[in-house]
């Protein structure tokens, strides 16, 4: 870093500091947070609203207060997630597969502290790659197309099936039935209606959000509705008394948060895709390859930081291409990219020069806003597991009321909710007779994503899908992908003939 | 007794209520416009091009009409979604809306359930040129490579969707001979990409969107779709001295609900007119590339926007 950006990010840091712009970012960050706990109210939905009450204000505090929103938007979730197992975000989605068991060991606190380790870490480890490394890795956001982002999310798709829980066969029907219902609707590509039969709200199709909120979280009350709400005591809040992970204990993860921090750094960076692929992606990396991979799913901290670092890494990953080529590498980067055309400016190139004062005060929105999410984060928690104190019952209804206004926020559509209650009932009976629920509601998230991809891949490509295979990035992550796949009934075929013998 | 009387008096103020009202009546018709505030539809969400014309312009129609135009964002399909709000309103010149080409583009298919008709335009405000684009270090120099390419190998040309203005010209230029090949990318930043990273050859899109990688020598235009050439890329042909006359221009027009009072129409209209002459209105007019003679009249609005309805009809593909 020469001495000028340095000037420069100082001079950034001082910006920020002013204080009706250090009010703006204490708003974005509240905002985002609210946000992200609000099952139906999505973060790019959140900065979509907040946008328009950006247009008076002067550019700066407009963007410092967008982006102190995005970055908080992709850690609260994780509190709902793991306390009430209701994702707050798509993004979330992983995080409670360990969170939630871990909380029902009584550690909840413990796992919350992990997700504020991790949020810090990942949060810090890209804002610092976006200062100092900015210009050389924006690059890496042209070599991607469409081939590359379909093997990303295949490889999302593919790994968390082998993790699934029960049997390899129940995992894949689960996920097949989830890229089905994702099927519904018109179809982007050509424009074709799937399984709408005339209803016009299935025309544009059935929301993950309904999936996901009914699935997991109504599905968990229906659960503790049949036990009479009287699940085993859990081990009293107040006995725990540390809330973040001891160093020694970080450290012996360091792995697990590098490697989590360089795919979110790397899948923000990719216009294709966003936080939420990041999450799935870091999970099923660590699922594959961590030390535990193995107690994966069962509550250990490694299912918890592996997607959070992720996550909240990404956010400084999507805002290299922005800032230095004007293009945005996610769903809440287009808004801020949409704050700044608003305000006359067009990043790029030309802005990283002309106007480098606002982007380096958005550099530094970025650090101090990690900071006050994470101070935020770390007084709100000691009181928040308080929650897990009060009667099931009680708190399991303050669930059904956060489930139906997440439905019926998400497209203020009545159909939503009782669409919601029958994934409810679904995830219910999923739960009920162990079949992993897990893999439908990947299905929903990333299959139209996936298929999405994959039609312009073949529109591309003259419908030759060996491109896949052929394309240098593309070919290797759809092998590991593959790997992931066959893995499993490789062992099982081993394990038959050891049988035998 | 006292009965009686009191209903004798209630009947009477009945009477005398309603003929208050009928009187009134004519008075609410001829009351003047706009006296309270005017709601501004914008059918796309926000920050992009719709939404940025509704913010550049409610503040000088504030200031000309003297009411306050609270913008309104109701983005989905295709902005069908923000048109039918304000056409399910009262026809009282209280609710306006943004309406561009790419909403007019859906009235080819014949399942839309609004037609033209159902609107009264109040003035045309931006007009777009296209262009097809390359990326700055690509092998095609110019239209007359793109064309000598595009005989030998199919073309990848990046557009938002099948069907769209941007297909539309892909589509002419196959009937011409060469082979192009479109490919959906809806997401603006994944089109973008594909020109730049070399995924695809072309890409068209409106001149003003692309102004960061113009400016940044990322990429430029090799054909630009409009009458005559701009000062500003003098050596870019136009698609019309080519011979090719396709021209299918994003425009963003302000509308109102057909049957409003035309003295009302009128009202809104000149507000607009006023702040088209802007100095300031054609300063970011010339910022976003767009034709400095943009701005059509309400009375020349409606046969405009047919017009415009005409030339996509002409150039889509005959089921």
């Amino acid at each position: 870093m020469d001495h000028n950006s340095l000037t420069l990010l100082a001079h950034g840091f001082a910006q920020v500091m002013m204080p009706v712009n250090l009010l703006f970012l204490v708003v974005g960050i509240v905002l985002g947070l609210l946000v992200a706990v609000l099952p139906g109210l999505t973060l790019v939905m959140g900065v979509v609203l907040a946008l328009p009450f950006t247009y008076s204000m002067a550019v700066t505090p407009a963007i410092i207060l967008l982006t102190a929103m995005y970055v908080s938007g992709t850690y609260a979730g994780a509190w709902t997630s793991i306390l009430f197992r209701v994702p707050g975000e798509p993004i979330d989605v992983p995080l409670l597969w360990d969170g939630y068991p871990m909380a029902r060991k009584g550690e909840a606190a413990k796992a919350l502290g992990w997700t504020l380790l991790a949020a810090f870490f990942g949060g810090m480890v890209a804002a610092t790659t976006m200062v100092l490394l900015a210009q050389p890795v924006a690059k890496i956001a042209l070599t991607f197309s469409s081939p590359e982002y379909f093997a990303i999310i295949f490889f999302g798709l593919a790994s968390v099936v082998s993790l699934g829980g029960g049997t390899l066969a129940n995992a894949l029907i689960s996920l097949f039935a989830g890229i089905l219902l994702a099927t519904v609707g018109v179809d982007d590509t050509y424009g074709a209606h799937r399984f709408t039969f005339g209803v016009p709200i299935l025309a544009d199709g059935i929301d993950y959000l309904v999936v996901m909120v009914g699935a997991y979280g109504l599905g968990e009350v229906f659960m503790r509705m049949e036990q009479g709400f009287q699940s085993p005591q859990l081990a009293r809040t107040g006995d725990i008394r540390t809330r973040l992970p001891r160093l020694t204990e970080a450290l012996a993860m360091k792995a697990t948060f590098i490697r989590g921090a360089l795919a979110g750094i790397v899948i923000g960076i990719v216009p294709g895709a966003g936080a939420t692929v990041a999450s799935f992606l870091s999970y099923g990396i660590e699922a594959q390859y961590g030390k535990r991979r193995h107690k994966m799913g069962t509550g250990i901290p490694e299912g918890i930081v592996a997607p959070q670092v992720a996550a909240t890494a990404s956010v400084g990953g999507a805002l290299i291409p922005l800032v230095t080529m004007g293009i945005p590498g996610s769903g809440a980067t287009a808004i801020i990219l949409g704050a700044f055309l608003l305000h006359g400016l067009q990043p790029g190139p030309q802005v990283f020069q002309t106007s480098s004062h606002i982007i380096y005060a958005l550099f530094a929105s970025v650090f101090v806003g990690i900071i006050v999410m994470c101070a935020i984060g770390y007084f709100a928690t000691k009181y928040m597991v308080k929650v897990l104190d009060l009667p099931e019952v009680i708190v399991s209804a303050y669930v059904v009321m956060c489930c139906l206004l997440g439905a019926f926020a998400a497209r203020n559509n009545l159909t939503d909710v009782w669409m919601m209650v029958i994934f409810g009932i679904i995830g219910y009976l999923f739960e009920r007779f162990r079949f992993p629920i897990t893999p439908m509601v990947l299905g929903v998230i990333l299959g139209p994503l996936a298929e999405a991809n994959f039609m312009t891949t073949m529109i591309s490509f003259e419908n030759d899908w060996t491109v896949l295979f052929t394309r240098p990035v593309a070919s290797a992550i759809m092998a590991i992908a593959i790997i992931t796949l066959i893995y499993p009934l490789f062992r099982y075929l081993r394990h038959q003939g050891k049988g035998r013998r | 007794m006292t009965t009686a009387l009191t209903q004798r008096t209630l009947l009477a103020a009945c009477i005398t209520t309603i003929g208050a009202f009928a009187a009134a009546a004519p008075a609410i018709a001829q009351e003047k416009y706009p006296s309270r505030p005017i709601e501004f539809v914008v059918p796309w969400g926000p920050g992009g091009g719709a939404d940025q014309l509704a913010r550049k312009i409610a503040p000088g129609l504030e200031k000309a009409l003297g009411v306050s135009l609270p913008v309104i964002n109701v983005a989905g399909a295709t902005g069908q979604t923000g048109l039918t709000k304000m056409l399910s309103a009262a026809s009282d010149g209280y609710s306006i809306s943004v309406f561009i080409a790419d909403t007019l583009a859906l009235q080819m298919e014949a399942s839309t359930k609004w037609k033209l008709t159902d609107m009264t335009p109040a003035a045309i405000m931006i007009q777009q040129p296209s262009a097809f684009f390359v990326a700055e270090n690509s092998p095609l120099k110019s239209w007359k490579d793109v064309e000598a390419e595009a005989k030998k190998r199919p073309l990848k040309v990046g557009v938002t969707g099948f069907g769209s203005a941007d297909d539309l010209h892909v589509i002419y230029f196959n009937g011409k001979g060469l082979k192009l090949q479109s490919v959906p990318f809806p997401k603006p930043a994944e089109r973008y990409t594909s020109v730049l990273g070399g995924h695809a050859d072309l890409m068209y899109e409106q001149l003003g969107d692309v102004k960061s990688f113009l400016d940044g020598k990322q990429m430029r235009p090799v054909l630009i779709f409009a009458d005559k050439r701009f000062p500003a890329f003098k050596d870019v042909p136009t698609g019309k001295e080519l011979g090719h006359g396709i021209i299918i221009n994003q425009f963003r027009a302000v509308v109102m609900k057909a049957g409003t009072d035309a003295a009302r129409v009128k009202a809104v209209s000149d507000a607009l007119a006023k702040v088209a002459g802007t100095d300031d209105y054609k300063t970011w007019l010339n910022d976003q590339f767009a034709d400095a003679n943009s701005f059509v009249p309400a009375a020349k609005a409606a046969a405009f926007m047919k017009g415009e309805l005409d030339a996509m009809r002409k150039y889509a593909p005959k089921k």
